[in-house]
């Protein structure tokens, strides 16, 4: 299970220059088998919550743990059952998927045996056996969306966190890659998302996190939410909690 | 975590000697860029001495009636020397000095008045107007000089005779004028070109080894930065440690493979530097390293290759982009360029300073490999400092990685 407890992230620009919140004291929990939807505005601090869980960045306060291993204290070990993909990271074009995958496996310290086993299991899920010896600089946008999605999973982590993973996707590709992560959590696998796109949300995550300008709005599964009576639907409850500025910048 | 370093430097081996443009730029052109340049070089030198040895100068004389007979040996002299000659009166002498400035003319020369009569006692002043940014009229000047001092020293000795004196007391001590200059030069064999050698060869390979870690270096933090690639990266299983290290290694890699191109550039080259450095004296080609010298060039420049990369992957985690790294870069290149230009005109005998400060004792010492007189004390001394230096930076750098304002500041 991964747990997030009073998670905060200050961003200060330069010494004694302004300090932005980015994150705000929050709390949340996803377990295997589940589906978790971060939901928010741009700039509502999804990206810098997901970062932080991906230990890219150190929360300025509070924790996060899969099960008894903290982002603080076991950085490693934490990144060892984490899958972690988002929009602003890219592949290096030159190489292949084939080979890609490879690499990520080593760098995971996975066996040759297993690396081949994932590979053949991730490009067969993810339909990616037509293209994984062209280099990745020559692949449509969607083909290097699965080649990310497969070359963070490569090493089979517990927890998946991605953030925004189908954007820029047409709706084909969109839907291969929002099946399989149903399909990784009915494997019992931990999901974290981000995403905009209420349709989406929906139709896969158990559990949501509403969040406007670094705290949580609302949260829980979506009767839960719904129950609250801000919105009769959870596009409804999510603009109701969005002020008329945030509305316009988005 | 070395396992995991060597993973990274797999890969970015794979990327650099798979790719034919960057296999070109770091290890073709240092082969073939000195070749290229000395061959270039020579080849307008020898056309240019040619030139100027075929060229018939043209010189314009203002002889006074009274000086007539003391000029005819020197106006002989010149048309020996394949000048052609104008006779000029003193009404001419100034345009025929603008024409001189225009490059229309290489040389006035101007005798002094009464130069007849009086030529047992008088020592005459002649008068040679050039042009100092004409190169055909500086060779005329130069002839005409040689001329002047053949002549003089004939005129001299034949006054002294006059006089009933001997020609002999115009030397009272010479040096090695009874000797053979080949057996008056006591330098070992091989040694002057391996100060020529010494002289040239650290300063390519500090060049090459500093302009291949940056051609790899800038893209290999900077660039993964800008391309977003770098993330992916850091959220593995790897350690910081480690991607610095792979990084840090494919960078010298690199590196030395540039300079090692440019030490057998150079060799290709010294068929043409030859002809530069020393008019076809002795050859480089004769010239040879032992196993030792050998062994004291890897000791020596495997760790400026570390001191180089350290200095370009800290850069490059610095900067936000390739462009901001080449910014920061280029006065670190600069300085080293001039490490290596000073170390190139230092001599054989280094300064003191030179041997306690990093890079300039590395250099040092690889002349003195060259020059054959290098020293245990000092080759360990100068790769003590080099790998203390870069410890130090790679520390630094290996801060930077962890430092999240540093490594996604855009």
């Amino acid at each position: 299970m991964l747990r997030v407890e009073k998670l905060t992230k200050v961003f200060t620009r330069g010494r004694g220059g302004s300090s932005t919140v980015a994150v705000n004291n929050l709390s949340f929990h996803c377990s295997p088998g589940e589906v978790y939807g971060l939901l928010g505005p741009n700039g509502a601090g999804k990206t810098t919550t997901l970062r932080c869980l991906s230990t890219l960045i150190k929360p300025t306060s509070g924790n996060v743990w899969i099960d008894d291993c903290n982002v603080l204290e076991h950085g490693q070990i934490f990144r060892s059952k984490i899958g972690f993909l988002t929009s602003d990271m890219k592949l290096d074009g030159y190489f292949t998927p084939d080979y890609m995958l490879s690499w990520f496996g080593q760098l995971n310290k996975m066996e040759d045996r297993e690396i081949q086993r994932r590979k053949a299991k991730l490009f067969n899920d993810l339909q990616m056996e037509d293209f994984i010896h062209r280099r990745i600089d020559d692949l449509s946008t969607g083909m290097k969306q699965k080649t990310a999605v497969a070359i963070s999973l490569v090493h089979d982590p517990e927890v998946i966190i991605f953030d925004e993973p189908t954007n820029g996707l047409d709706v084909i590709t969109s839907k291969s890659v929002t099946d399989f992560l149903s399909a990784c959590a009915q494997e019992g696998k931990t999901v974290i998302v981000s995403t905009h796109i209420m349709t989406i949300a929906e139709k896969l995550c158990h559990r949501f996190g509403i969040l406007v300008r670094g705290e949580f709005k609302e949260e829980g599964t979506l009767g839960q939410i719904l129950n609250k009576g801000s919105g009769r639907t959870l596009e409804e409850v999510f603009f109701s909690h969005i002020l008329p500025r945030e509305v316009s910048n988005a | 975590m070395l396992k995991d370093s060597m993973i990274i430097l797999k890969k970015e081996l794979r990327r650099i000697f798979t790719d034919r443009r960057l296999l070109f730029m770091l290890v073709v052109l240092p082969l073939i860029m000195l070749p290229l340049m000395y061959s270039f070089m020579g080849r307008a030198n020898r056309s240019r001495q040619s030139d100027i040895a075929q060229y018939r100068s043209r010189v314009a004389v203002l002889v006074p009636h009274d000086s007539q007979r003391a000029a005819a040996p020197i106006l002989e002299g010149l048309e020996a020397m394949n000048a052609a000659l104008m006779f000029i009166d003193e009404s001419e002498l100034d345009s025929t000095m603008a024409r001189v400035t225009g490059k229309e003319l290489e040389l006035i020369i101007v005798f002094p008045d009464a130069m007849d009569g009086n030529g047992s006692t008088i020592s005459w002043d002649l008068a040679a107007y050039h042009n100092s940014t004409a190169d055909y009229s500086e060779f005329a000047l130069e002839q005409f000089t040689a001329l002047l001092s053949l002549l003089n020293d004939s005129l001299v000795r034949q006054r002294i005779t006059e006089q009933g004196l001997s020609p002999e007391i115009l030397s009272a001590i010479t040096v090695n004028a009874s000797k053979d200059p080949g057996t008056v030069d006591l330098a070992g064999e091989g040694s002057l070109m391996g100060k020529i050698i010494g002289m040239m060869v650290p300063f390519f390979i500090v060049i090459y080894l500093f302009a291949n870690a940056m051609k790899v270096g800038l893209d290999s933090v900077a660039g993964e930065k800008e391309r977003g690639t770098l993330g992916v990266l850091l959220v593995n299983q790897v350690g910081r440690l480690s991607i610095v290290l792979g990084k840090m290694m494919s960078v010298m890699t690199a590196a030395i493979v540039g300079a090692v191109s440019s030490a057998i550039g150079l060799k290709i080259a010294s068929r043409y530097l030859i002809d530069l450095v020393s008019e076809g004296g002795e050859a480089i080609a004769d010239y040879t390293m032992t196993t030792m010298d050998f062994m004291q060039f890897g000791v020596l420049v495997i760790p400026l290759a570390i001191l180089i990369s350290s200095i370009v992957l800290l850069v490059s985690t610095f900067a936000k982009n390739v462009k901001e790294g080449q910014g920061i870069v280029m006065p670190v290149y600069l300085l080293i360029m001039v490490m290596g230009m000073t170390t190139m005109q230092s001599g054989d005998i280094a300064p003191h300073w030179m041997r306690l400060t990093p890079v300039f004792n590395t250099l040092a010492a690889l002349k003195d490999i060259f020059m054959k007189t290098a020293v245990w004390g000092d080759i360990l001394f100068a790769t003590g400092t080099s790998l203390f230096l870069s410890a130090i930076l790679i520390s630094v750098t290996l801060r930077m990685f962890n430092d999240e304002r540093i490594l996604f500041r855009v």
